[in-house]
């Protein structure tokens, strides 16, 4: 796990992101356990309260349960919450394209043409 | 959430100071730091609750069961090390461990030989000792650092450890304290005072504020960053900005200050930069303004 110090993105969201995509993509897979809070804040060099609210985070969406006593715990991901939640990211990314091709004065066509064009060369 | 300490009125009167009444919880399981400038009443608060001083009234309840800090089995599970003298200033490495392993049964000598190590403190096994007396400030802090640690405690209670620090040891200090409490998770908690934290603000969990004897805020490092927010702005807006603001200096370019976060949106309107605040600068924005209040 990577952490940036010194930007705007809070610790706590950064590895909460990268844990949702070990997640997503199905590195970490249901029953499997997340590293304690007070062991990752000291492997991250972090304090223990960020690294509690980055799994509350994930908790909250679902991905995480906490289990007293125990620890947090990967959730079974079933294949129809696992494609909302790749929706739900597929929505924010086009959001924030949306939000560039405005500023950059670009129409709808334009944009549709550019995403067409990504979509082969990446396949 | 638990606390391993609550701390309910406590007062203490002197002649030219008056603590309290404070009212504060130390949460279980976390690093909670007390934070005030020199003279805010953080030394006499830590030393009531160590019971190296009394108190004029108030209480402390302690692991959520315990209220008499004189009891012998209540002290053994808190270390607890002052910024002032802590041994005798002739005492070695080698008289600390003997008489550490004498006073504590928790006390672990292997680990203090690995802390002194650690600390590039020397052996305490050695012929040659050197007394502490003859040691910087910062090589004493860590000498009675390494003390403290070796003990097998729930709580330490620390009176500015890092401010005579330098920076390499205070970052392994940071490193300790994140030991301390995933050796035990959730069970252990550290304590600690300081008028500086900006080094120690990746460890700070929680943060109790003082200014003139009173606690002025406390919380979450967390919540307390989605509280509030720093701002920065151009000259030409200060006059319309200052009403939102918390705290607020200016010059001729340009104005700083911090603003709780229900006026974000109105500052954003004015064209200024509001983002999170870091630990430090929160605390600077805190402390002004309880200077300014008082």
């Amino acid at each position: 796990m990577k952490i940036y110090q010194n930007t705007n993105e809070p610790i706590y969201k950064q590895i909460a992101a990268q844990l949702r995509e070990q997640i997503l993509t199905g590195q970490l897979q249901g029953g499997d356990p997340l590293p304690s809070i007070r062991a990752l804040a000291q492997d991250l060099r972090i304090s223990v309260i960020t690294t509690m609210k980055a799994y509350e985070e994930l908790s909250a969406e679902g991905l995480v349960t906490a289990t007293k006593g125990k620890g947090y715990f990967v959730n079974a991901q079933d294949a129809q919450l696992l494609a909302e939640q790749h929706m739900r990211q597929l929505e924010e990314h086009l959001t924030d394209a949306i939000y560039s091709a405005r500023i950059a004065g670009m129409g709808l066509d334009e944009v549709q043409q550019t995403l067409a064009a990504l979509w082969n060369m990446d396949a | 959430m638990k606390n391993v300490i609550e701390i309910k009125g406590i007062t203490k009167h002197y002649k030219d100071f008056t603590l309290g009444g404070v009212d504060a919880v130390i949460p279980c399981g976390f690093t909670t730091a007390l934070i005030g400038v020199n003279g805010a009443g953080k030394t006499t608060l830590i030393d009531i609750l160590c019971g190296v001083t009394g108190k004029s009234g108030g209480e402390a309840l302690y692991f959520g069961e315990r209220r008499d800090i004189d009891d012998p089995a209540l002290r053994n599970r808190i270390g607890y090390c002052s910024s002032m003298n802590f041994f005798p200033p002739n005492w070695t490495l080698k008289t600390i461990a003997a008489s550490m392993e004498l006073g504590f049964d928790n006390f672990d000598r292997a680990r203090f030989t690995e802390l002194c190590r650690r600390f590039k403190l020397g052996d305490p096994a050695d012929k040659k000792q050197k007394k502490l007396a003859k040691l910087s400030d910062g090589n004493r802090m860590r000498t009675y650092l390494a003390a403290v640690l070796s003990r097998d405690t729930e709580l330490l209670v620390l009176d500015e450890p890092a401010s005579s620090l330098d920076p390499l040891a205070r970052d392994m200090l940071c490193d300790l304290f994140r030991e301390y409490l995933a050796a035990r998770d959730g069970e252990r908690s550290v304590l600690f005072s300081t008028h500086n934290i900006s080094d120690m603000e990746n460890v700070t969990d929680y943060a109790v504020f003082m200014s003139h004897g009173k606690v002025i805020a406390q919380g979450f490092v967390e919540d307390l960053k989605q509280s509030y927010q720093l701002v920065h702005g151009d000259a030409a807006q200060a006059a319309k900005a200052k009403p939102l603001m918390m705290t607020f200096s200016g010059n001729a370019t340009s104005f700083e200050g911090i603003a709780l976060v229900e006026q974000a949106d109105k500052l954003r309107a004015l064209d200024t930069a509001v983002e999170a605040p870091t630990l430090q600068q929160l605390s600077v924005g805190l402390l002004r303004k309880a200077e300014q209040d008082e």
